[in-house]
């Protein structure tokens, strides 16, 4: 059985008259890196949440179908539970600092000690994970005196060092350059070959065709398209819907109209887009 | 950007090296026998005999008296006029201002509440300076105390700063279209609304937030927690905890034994 | 309004000194896009153009006006600033009110503020919408208010904070526009972005900042061309100069129809 089945899951917020997520279906295997992508108020978050566990322990609201996630089924079990198995980082990192933790290496112990994690044990892990992210120069500074970025990167490794099983990102690299940006895809899809499973919502095309092994495009609180990276982001059907794509897709598609673009497949990433027009 | 967020000076003296509870007993065993010793100059000793030089052994002095000149004395500088002018007790005028007398025995009465006052907001401040709040809280959550009651306290220390430079930034954001906040009082009341909406509804949203991020990273897991720093608490801590307990005892004891 | 920066030197209460000498001068109607790492100065640098920030060392003068002799809420009726977090600027029960509030503030005439309201809801496609609480709406509109707020004060020079972090395809597609619209109506417009496709298809002069000094400065299509430089404040060319550089093409593009033509030749 996958990793990750969602059946036919409906939710809607206490407070909203309109379903977030309609009819979702969704299945996902272990170490598989997942995209998502959508327009503002697709639902993309609301799917986070519900893979966290969030929705609807936390949320309330009504739900209906099954979310089942490393052999937990949402109905039947606690939100403190699920979180054992699945860590959840999102967009605002300032919001994500715990407040109890006076350095970054506090700060990345909290889950740990919250779980249980025996002292020795702890700090083996956190100086690990500090080294993954690549923030261990950080380690003795206040967490509210970093720069958006590398809160980001905090708030990414406070997950990280508790090795759930699923992954949950929303927009977690909205705050960094492009060069750090690239950095932190790189970390992830290493977590994803050794086995964790990863679901991302990210804007950065690019990013995602280089390094997701599957995209899946929500709109309306609906799966549109899903498929592989360079199926669904060059698709007709995501311009159309406003959906943000590759200016390497964009434009190729207007060279296919006046014949300077020969191949069947349009590009996503750079190294597609100088194949197919160096082929000119 | 603030760097330093609490008022812990990271040090190495004996007093760093007291457990977390040791020092809270002794903060809390100063105030108690400042309030309820019999003896008139007991809360004006204390400070000479004990906190001044607790400071120094704490290897905190200098901070210690910045923070009394700015805060400290001033405070209680303005409670012992009060308390000298207003106090209705005593015959020995000695200084008259108008309609307002000062006593011989209300400057007295005056003198030692200001004392005490002194006495209880400085023994914080050591204690602030020479311990580390989430030392102070993971000890105290691993004697028993409920760990979101650890968590509201420590967090609070925190983000008031936080919501200070906020509304810093909302000022200048407000600013920048025009407020005039450089201007007269009464305009300057004027102006609160846009200063106070983005405050409250942004805190708001960021409860919720915060919530669930400290919620994903195990905050109500049923699972015994451990912590990161090892806080050794010897038998020398322990002995000093009862010598303080009885010292206090003894004062109350003394007190109502007079009285 | 012209916008002259002369060895601008700024350093933090906290001792960290942010600008290490900046001179700079920008023309009535440019449209200059501040590029370059976190930390390099750009939100510093930009905070002087409307005296919420004073030079430590050397001078701002917007138009006439020496920025140490105005107070901020005199600026403002020169130079509009947007900030990057609209939930730090809209206090309104309605987005109509919250739009009026800059404008009132300069004290315009009723008329003038009517006209300056209706054209900034229009031109953020608002005006559907003035009835709404702010706080109902969802990030992406609730920085459409922030930016017509700032727009209806009708500022020669409108400063932008990273417009489009956070933002989705049609929301990045309307602050194009609008800054598509100040421009033809002879507007300053400098704009902080990490996002650089969206810089090099709405911008003429670019600049990037490096550890509080400006490493490049120049048309747009120039500092593209000089990747190596940009690589030390972590900036990347934007996509199609990258592809046109990897394909070989003489000279350096920006965007799609640039691009195009110099595929043909």
């Amino acid at each position: 059985m996958a990793f990750i089945n969602l059946q036919n899951v409906t939710y809607k917020y206490p407070l909203t008259k309109t379903p977030v997520l309609q009819n979702i279906n969704l299945q996902i295997n272990e170490g598989e890196f997942v995209a998502v992508i959508g327009p503002n108020g697709a639902g993309k978050s609301t799917l986070c949440y519900t893979l966290a566990g969030f929705v609807p322990h936390f949320f309330k609201g009504e739900i209906s179908g099954t979310v089942e996630v490393a052999g937990m089924e949402s109905s039947k079990s606690t939100l403190d539970e699920w979180v054992l198995n699945v860590g959840l980082a999102f967009q605002n990192p300032f919001n994500q600092i715990s407040g109890a933790k006076y350095t970054v290496f506090e700060e990345i112990a909290f889950g740990l000690e919250n779980t249980g994690v025996p002292r020795d044990e702890m700090k083996t892990r956190v100086e690990e994970a500090l080294k993954l992210t690549d923030i261990s120069n950080l380690a003795d500074r206040s967490p509210y005196s970093l720069s958006g970025g590398q809160q980001q990167r905090v708030a990414l490794t406070s997950i990280l060092v508790m090795q759930p099983k699923l992954l949950v990102l929303d927009e977690p690299t909205s705050q960094m350059d492009p060069i750090g940006t690239r950095e932190v895809f790189g970390v992830i899809r290493k977590m994803a070959e050794d086995g964790m499973t990863v679901v991302m919502v990210e804007h950065k095309v690019e990013w995602i065709a280089n390094f997701a092994d599957r995209v899946i495009a929500l709109k309306d609180g609906q799966i549109l398209l899903e498929g592989k990276p360079s199926e669904v982001l060059t698709s007709d059907v995501l311009a159309e819907n406003g959906f943000g794509i590759s200016r390497y897709t964009s434009t190729a598609r207007e060279a296919k109209k006046q014949g300077l673009w020969k191949k069947e497949n349009l590009p996503v990433t750079l190294d597609e887009a100088v194949e197919g027009f160096s082929n000119w | 950007m603030h760097e330093r967020l609490s008022f812990y000076i990271k040090r190495n003296s004996v007093i760093h090296h007291l457990n977390p509870l040791t020092k809270l007993t002794l903060v809390l065993a100063l105030i108690l026998i400042a309030f309820t010793s019999p003896w008139y100059w007991t809360p004006h000793l204390l400070v000479l005999i004990a906190i001044i030089p607790l400071s120094f052994l704490g290897k905190v002095a200098p901070e210690f008296f910045k923070t009394a000149l700015r805060l400290i004395l001033p405070a209680a500088g303005f409670l012992f006029l009060m308390q000298a002018f207003f106090q209705p007790v005593g015959e020995t005028v000695i200084f008259k201002f108008y309609f307002l007398d000062m006593t011989q025995e209300s400057l007295m009465f005056a003198f030692r509440n200001a004392t005490r006052v002194i006495v209880m907001v400085s023994a914080f401040t050591f204690l602030l300076l020479t311990t580390h709040p989430s030392e102070l809280m993971s000890d105290l959550t691993r004697r028993g105390l409920p760990g979101q009651f650890a968590y509201v306290i420590i967090s609070t220390l925190q983000i008031l700063p936080q919501m200070q430079a906020k509304a810093q930034t909302i000022i200048s954001a407000q600013r920048s279209r025009g407020l005039d906040t450089e201007s007269s009082f009464i305009r300057r009341m004027g102006s609160l609304t846009p200063l106070i909406g983005p405050l409250v509804f942004g805190s708001l949203a960021e409860v919720e937030e915060r919530a669930i991020a400290i919620e994903a990273r195990g905050f109500t897991s049923k699972k015994v927690k451990t912590s990161l720093h090892e806080i050794p608490d010897p038998s020398s801590d322990k002995l000093i905890r009862w010598v303080l307990i009885i010292l206090v005892i003894i004062s109350i004891a003394l007190k109502l034994w007079l009285s | 309004m012209k916008i002259q920066i002369d060895n601008l030197r700024f350093t933090y209460p906290t001792g960290l000194e942010a600008l290490r000498g900046i001179s700079l001068t920008i023309e009535a109607g440019e449209q200059v896009a501040i590029v370059g790492q976190n930390g390099a100065g750009k939100t510093t640098l930009v905070r002087h153009f409307n005296g919420l920030l004073q030079p430590t060392v050397g001078s701002v003068l917007i138009g006439d006006w020496d920025t140490k002799k105005y107070p901020v809420a005199k600026l403002a009726s020169r130079v509009g600033y947007v900030f990057q977090n609209p939930d730090e600027q809209l206090f309104s029960k309605d987005v109509g009110t919250e739009i009026r509030f800059g404008p009132r503030n300069l004290g315009y005439s009723k008329e003038k503020i009517d006209g300056l309201v209706k054209r900034a809801l229009a031109l953020t496609e608002l005006s559907d919408k003035t009835e709404t609480n702010p706080y109902d709406l969802s990030p992406t509109w609730r920085k459409m208010v922030a930016l017509a707020s700032v727009i209806a004060m009708d500022t020669p020079i409108v400063i932008f904070d990273e417009p489009t972090t956070g933002q989705d395809a049609p929301s990045i597609t309307r602050i194009a526009h609008v800054i598509a619209e100040l421009r033809r109506e002879g507007k300053t417009v400098i704009t902080i972005t990490h996002d650089i496709d969206f810089c090099a298809e709405n911008f003429e002069r670019v600049i990037a900042l490096s550890e509080g000094q400006v490493l490049l400065d120049g048309a747009a299509i120039d500092v593209f061309g000089q990747d190596e430089i940009l690589a030390q404040t972590y900036v990347e060319p934007p996509q199609l100069t990258r592809l046109g550089k990897r394909l070989g093409l003489k000279e350096t593009v920006r965007n799609q129809e640039e691009f195009l033509n110099a595929l043909k030749r």
